[in-house]
C-alpha cells in the first residue's frame, strides 16, 4: 500500500486541500545497520586532538639503583634533601610516572566515510522520518501532529514572516509539534562528569528538526528557531545525518516547509532518474517490495506451494489430573485405538468356542482298525 | 513512500525504542512504557508501536475504565490515530469487561488479546476499589479474654 500524497498543513494549523507528492527518497530502505554505522564514523569527524604533554612524567633524571638493595629496580630519583629523593619514577605504576601508552595527537581523529553509504544512510534516515511509528519509538512527542510528514505550507514563511521566535513558537503550537518543544524544555539536566567543564554543561532531548528551502523561504526562520531549546533548522540541500539521526538512532521528527518537500525529488533523484544535484546518483531500491512478513506467508501463492501439515495439530496438555485407562473409556482410546473395534464387537463377552468339543467316540476305534 | 510493515517497525524498534525499560533491577528483563501495551512486556505481540491494530485499557476518570484502540488506517496521522471511549466508575465491572470484548475481540480486533484486555480492566478496578481495613481479631477463650481485661 502507499501513500502517493502528503497534506500541506497551512500556518494556522488546518489542512488545506493541496498536496505533494511523497518524493522518491521516501521509499528508500530503510537500513538502521548502514545508519548506524556511518553515525559512528561521521560523528568522529568533528573531534578536535588532544594529547598529554610528550614530557610528563619523565622530567626526572631517575635510574635504576639496580639489584642488592631490597628495593624494586624500577628507575629511582637521585639525589637527596627532599622527600621526591629515592622515590620511583617514570612508570606507569609510579606516582607522577607517565601514563600508559600515553595519548598522541597523532591518533586517527577522523574516519573517512564512502560518500555512496553516506547518502545511502541519509536517505535511508529520511524514509524513516516518515514513519510515525519510528518518531514515538525515537521519543517525540508528536500526539497531536495532525500527518506525518508534517509538510508546512511555504506560504508561513514568506517575505521572512518567521523572523521572530515568538512568531516561531506560535507557529509550532498551531501544528501541534509544541509538545516537543515542552519535552526538550523539561529533559534539561546538568550533564554528569567532566564534560561540564568543557563547554557542555547540560544535556537535553532533541526536538524537531525544521527543514527549509534558502531560496523560498529565506533564511530569516534559523534565528527565529534557534533559541527555541531542541529544535534545529537545515537547508534542505545540505542535510545532515547527525541531525537526521542522531545518537544513529532512526525517526527524526522533520517539519518540512512545502519548498522544502517538493524540492527532494530534485536533489536526490530516484531509483531510475539520477539526481539533478549529485553527479550520477541513483537512488538505492529495497531487496524486498513487501515487508509485511505475515501478508506473504498467508498469501494464496505461497500457500498453495506448500505440503499439507503432518499429523495435524497436536495440542500439548498441561497438568492435568491422571485419568484411569481402565476406567475412564476415552482415555483409553488414546492409549488402545483398537479399543474401540474391540467393544463394538463385544469381543470381551464372546465365548472362546461353542459348547464342548464333540466326542471321537466309535470312529475312532474304527479308525485305528483301519491301519 | 510506502508504509512500513509492523515486522519492519519491529525489527527496527526492538532493541531502541523510548517505550522500552530494561534495567538490570527488573531482572533483566524487557518492559514496556507503551499505553497501548495491556501487559507492559516488551514483545511483538504486546507492542501497541508495532501492530497496526492495538488495545489500551486506562484508568478513566473519577474511577472510570478507558479503552483505547487504534485505528487501522490512521498510521500516519498521529493525531487522531486512536479512538478512546470511557467506561464511566457506575458501569459494574462485568459489563466493563464485555463492552471491551464486544467493541475488539467479538469484532475481529486483536481477539488474541481478549484475556489480556479483561485482567487489565479488572486489575484497573481493583486498584480503584478502597482498601478494606482487616477486622481487628477477637480474643477466643477464657485465657485470652482474661488477658485482654486486664490490660
Amino acid at each position: 500500500m502507499s501513500r502517493p500524497t502528503v497534506t500541506i498543513i497551512s500556518g494556522s494549523g488546518e489542512a488545506s486541500k493541496d498536496t505533494l507528492p511523497v518524493p522518491n527518497v521516501f521509499k528508500s530502505p530503510i537500513r538502521p545497520d548502514i545508519v548506524h554505522d556511518v553515525h559512528t564514523g561521521m560523528n568522529k569527524n568533528r573531534r578536535q586532538p588532544y594529547a598529554v604533554s610528550e614530557k610528563a612524567g619523565h622530567q626526572t633524571s631517575a635510574e635504576s639503583w639496580g639489584t642488592g638493595r631490597a628495593v624494586a629496580r624500577i628507575p629511582r630519583v637521585s639525589g637527596g634533601g627532599t622527600h621526591r629523593a629515592g622515590q620511583a619514577a617514570f612508570g606507569n605504576m609510579c606516582r607522577s610516572g607517565r601514563m600508559f601508552a600515553p595519548t598522541k595527537v597523532w591518533r586517527r581523529w577522523h574516519q573517512k566515510i564512502p560518500l555512496n553509504q553516506k547518502r545511502f544512510a541519509t536517505a535511508s534516515a529520511l524514509a524513516a522520518s516518515s514513519s510515525a511509528a519510528l518518531l514515538f519509538a525515537r521519543g517525540h512527542n508528536i500526539s497531536t501532529v495532525p500527518e506525518v510528514p508534517l509538510v508546512i505550507s511555504s506560504t508561513a514563511f514568506a517575505d521572512g514572516a518567521i523572523a521572530k521566535t515568538s512568531a516561531a513558537l506560535a507557529l509550532l503550537k498551531s501544528i501541534g509539534a509544541s509538545g516537543d518543544v515542552e519535552r526538550v524544555k523539561k529533559s534539561r539536566k546538568v550533564r554528569s562528569g567532566k564534560g561540564k567543564l568543557r563547554g557542555r554543561r547540560h544535556r537535553q532531548r532533541r526536538g524537531p528538526l525544521v527543514v527549509y528551502n534558502p531560496d523560498e523561504d529565506g533564511k530569516e526562520l534559523v534565528k527565529a528557531f534557534r533559541n527555541l531549546p531542541g529544535v534545529e533548522t537545515s537547508s534542505v540541500y545540505s542535510l545532515n545525518l547527525l541531525q537526521l539521526a542522531p545518537g544513529g538512532h532512526l525517526g527524526r521528527f522533520i517539519i518540512w516547509t512545502s519548498s522544502a518537500f517538493s524540492a527532494l525529488d530534485k536533489i536526490y533523484g530516484s531509483t531510475t532518474e539520477p539526481s539533478a544535484l549529485k553527479k550520477d546518483y541513483l537512488l538505492p531500491s529495497a531487496q524486498m517490495k513487501n515487508t509485511d512478513l505475515s501478508k506473504i506467508i498467508n498469501s494464496s501463492d505461497i500457500q498453495k506451494v506448500l505440503r499439507q501439515v503432518k499429523g495435524g495439530a497436536v495440542s500439548k496438555r498441561g497438568v492435568v489430573q491422571k485419568k484411569n485407562p481402565l476406567k475412564n473409556f476415552q482415555v483409553q482410546l488414546r492409549l488402545n485405538p483398537y479399543a474401540a473395534a474391540f467393544s463394538k464387537e463385544k469381543l470381551g463377552q464372546k465365548k472362546l468356542n461353542e459348547g464342548k468339543p464333540e466326542r471321537v467316540g466309535e470312529k475312532f476305534e474304527t479308525l485305528l482298525q483301519e491301519n | 513512500m510506502a508504509t512500513l510493515s509492523s515486522d519492519l517497525i519491529w525489527e527496527i524498534t526492538r532493541n531502541t525504542s523510548s517505550n522500552l525499560v530494561k534495567r538490570k533491577t527488573g531482572g533483566g528483563y524487557a518492559f514496556s512504557r507503551d499505553p497501548l501495551n495491556l501487559t507492559n512486556k516488551y514483545n511483538r505481540r504486546n507492542e501497541g508501536l508495532v501492530n497496526n491494530k492495538a488495545i489500551g485499557i486506562a484508568p478513566g476518570q473519577d474511577g472510570g475504565v478507558t479503552l483505547i484502540t487504534k485505528k487501522n488506517d490512521k498510521a500516519h496521522s498521529p493525531a487522531s490515530h486512536t479512538h478512546s471511549s470511557t467506561f464511566p466508575n457506575s458501569r459494574s465491572t462485568r459489563k466493563i469487561y464485555s463492552s471491551i470484548i464486544g467493541s475488539t475481540a467479538n469484532r475481529n480486533y486483536r481477539a488474541d488479546l481478549r484475556k489480556d484486555a479483561v485482567a487489565r480492566a479488572s486489575a484497573l478496578r481493583k486498584s480503584q476499589k478502597p482498601v478494606k481495613e482487616s477486622k481487628v481479631s477477637k480474643p477466643r477463650g477464657a485465657k485470652a479474654k482474661a488477658t485482654e481485661e486486664s490490660t
